[in-house]
């Protein structure tokens, strides 16, 4: 299996770890993923806020570039804006000849955009995941956490139950760990608000955090950079402001499933987390 | 609103003005709404907000202008798609959020005292000029602009030391190329 890669920013930058136990998965199921040749940034919500035509061209001039075949993305927020692009050139011919002219050539809208978690739960199938487990998570108590991005607006991505998306909990399940049931799976955390106004993050990233532990998790799993990142690097933060203690290790779902798979802590960047899962997984035996 | 007086209410032309132009710009289509107001419980930020979802788009919906396009709301908003998305009458609220800041932002009657438009505009020249986004680059950048060098200074050496904020800058070739991309964006694609 092959797919191209689409990265964007963040897993060149702060979800540089994100990037790596991507890679350290795929490879221990054979998937190719050539990265996609001067890809350039998705335009995020920035962009979007701001010009709506633009926020289509900047995904359609990457796209286009993918030559039709399958682009695979990581990042919640590329995800999400390659695939309202798609949505809105694929079905507005009027927009599409506008994008033709802004990006200096045509695009169908087409080019298949698939997420990770797509990919290993459909494409490659849970058996195949399951059959790769080295080392399972047995008694890791998981609150999957999605996000906002990945499933909404649902006719846009058409990932997976907007309220109840379950592919991270297959996933980690078919991995030997125990997912929770819990109501935020798809609250906001506050996203780019954790630059322009912080508290914003603090407050919804401790909503969040209260309900994965009211629901007994020993840690959150998510397939975001933002999201990894406002409730990982701010939760010390949020537990000094609203009087709490979590302790809850914030992993990318890939660091998990990659541990399952036997990968080394090194190759899955696990250092690079800011709560240490160390003690947590020593407590349960895993990645030994 | 909270405390005082709230201010006269001035009606222009129902389902004209500001729903038209929302309609045009994001497709759309706040006369659809019915006030259910489900678009507010879902909200992560209405609580904190000068307006609600609903509100506003009963506001838009009675072309409210200068109020509309002046709510603080506009720029608390994070765009997560849950009005959107749970909305029973498809009206794409979030896209009609996006569309009042471009509104708002091109008439210059954004509310003075947020940080989003400021990090938008940096965000865009990034983009515009180097093709990707460098994130120390881009958060040093938004701090001077925005003067607030000491928030979050401790998180620096945190994030450096956990391999989360890579020195080097990205640059991908093209800069002259996507120099005129922006420039016919803003001019709406017509040619």
């Amino acid at each position: 299996m092959s797919y191209t890669f689409f990265p964007g920013c963040s897993l060149d930058g702060a979800a540089k770890d994100y990037h790596r136990s991507t890679l350290a998965v795929a490879a221990k199921l054979g998937i190719e993923m050539p990265e996609l040749k001067d890809w350039i940034c998705c335009g995020s919500t920035a962009v979007h806020s701001t010009d709506p035509l633009l926020a289509d061209a900047l995904p359609a001039k990457s796209l286009s570039a993918a030559g039709g075949s399958t682009v695979a993305v990581a990042c919640a927020a590329c995800y999400s804006r390659l695939k309202a692009a798609n949505h809105h050139i694929a079905g507005d011919p009027g927009l599409r000849a506008r994008v033709a002219h802004v990006v200096g050539r045509d695009y169908d809208g087409r080019t298949p955009v698939l997420h990770l978690l797509e990919i290993l739960c459909r494409e490659i199938g849970l058996a195949r995941v399951a059959a790769a487990i080295r080392r399972p998570l047995h008694g890791l108590k998981v609150a999957c956490y999605y996000g906002c991005l990945l499933t909404r607006p649902p006719e846009v991505t058409n990932f997976d139950d907007p309220e109840n998306p379950m592919l991270m909990d297959q996933l980690l399940e078919a991995a030997g760990a125990t997912p929770l049931a819990w109501p935020h799976k798809t609250e906001c955390c506050g996203a780019s608000f954790s630059i322009t106004d912080s508290s914003v993050v603090l407050e919804l990233g401790n909503r969040i955090l209260a309900m994965a532990q009211a629901a007994g998790a020993d840690c959150v799993a998510t397939a975001c950079p933002l999201c990894q990142l406002n409730l990982d690097m701010r939760q010390k933060d949020m537990e000094r402001k609203f009087g709490c203690r979590y302790n809850l290790p914030v992993f990318y779902f890939t660091q998990l499933l990659g541990l399952a798979m036997g990968c080394r802590p090194d190759e899955l960047s696990l250092d690079s987390l800011i709560v240490g899962p160390k003690a947590l997984l020593e407590a349960k035996g895993i990645g030994r | 609103m909270t405390g005082g007086m709230a201010p006269p209410i001035e009606i222009g032309s129902i389902g004209g003005g500001l729903a038209v132009e929302v309609n045009q710009r994001s497709g759309a289509s706040p006369m659809s709404c019915y006030q259910c107001a489900k678009c507010s419980s879902g909200c992560p930020v209405a609580a904190g907000g000068d307006f609600q979802p609903h509100q506003l788009v009963r506001m838009v919906q009675t072309d409210q202008r200068q109020a509309v396009l002046s709510s603080r709301f506009l720029w608390q908003c994070t765009s997560c798609q849950t009005c959107t998305t749970r909305c029973p009458q498809q009206v794409d609220i979030a896209g009609m959020i996006d569309a009042l800041r471009g509104i708002s932002l091109a008439a210059g009657s954004q509310e003075p005292h947020s940080a989003v438009p400021v990090f938008n505009e940096i965000f865009l020249d990034a983009v515009r000029e180097r093709g990707r986004v460098f994130e120390l680059g881009l958060m040093l950048h938004f701090k001077l602009r925005t003067k607030r060098l000491l928030e979050d200074a401790g998180k620096a050496p945190t994030m450096l030391l956990k391999g989360k904020l890579p020195l080097s800058a990205p640059r991908v070739d093209g800069k002259d190329e996507r120099e005129a991309m922006f420039h016919r964006a803003a001019e709406g694609g017509a040619q």
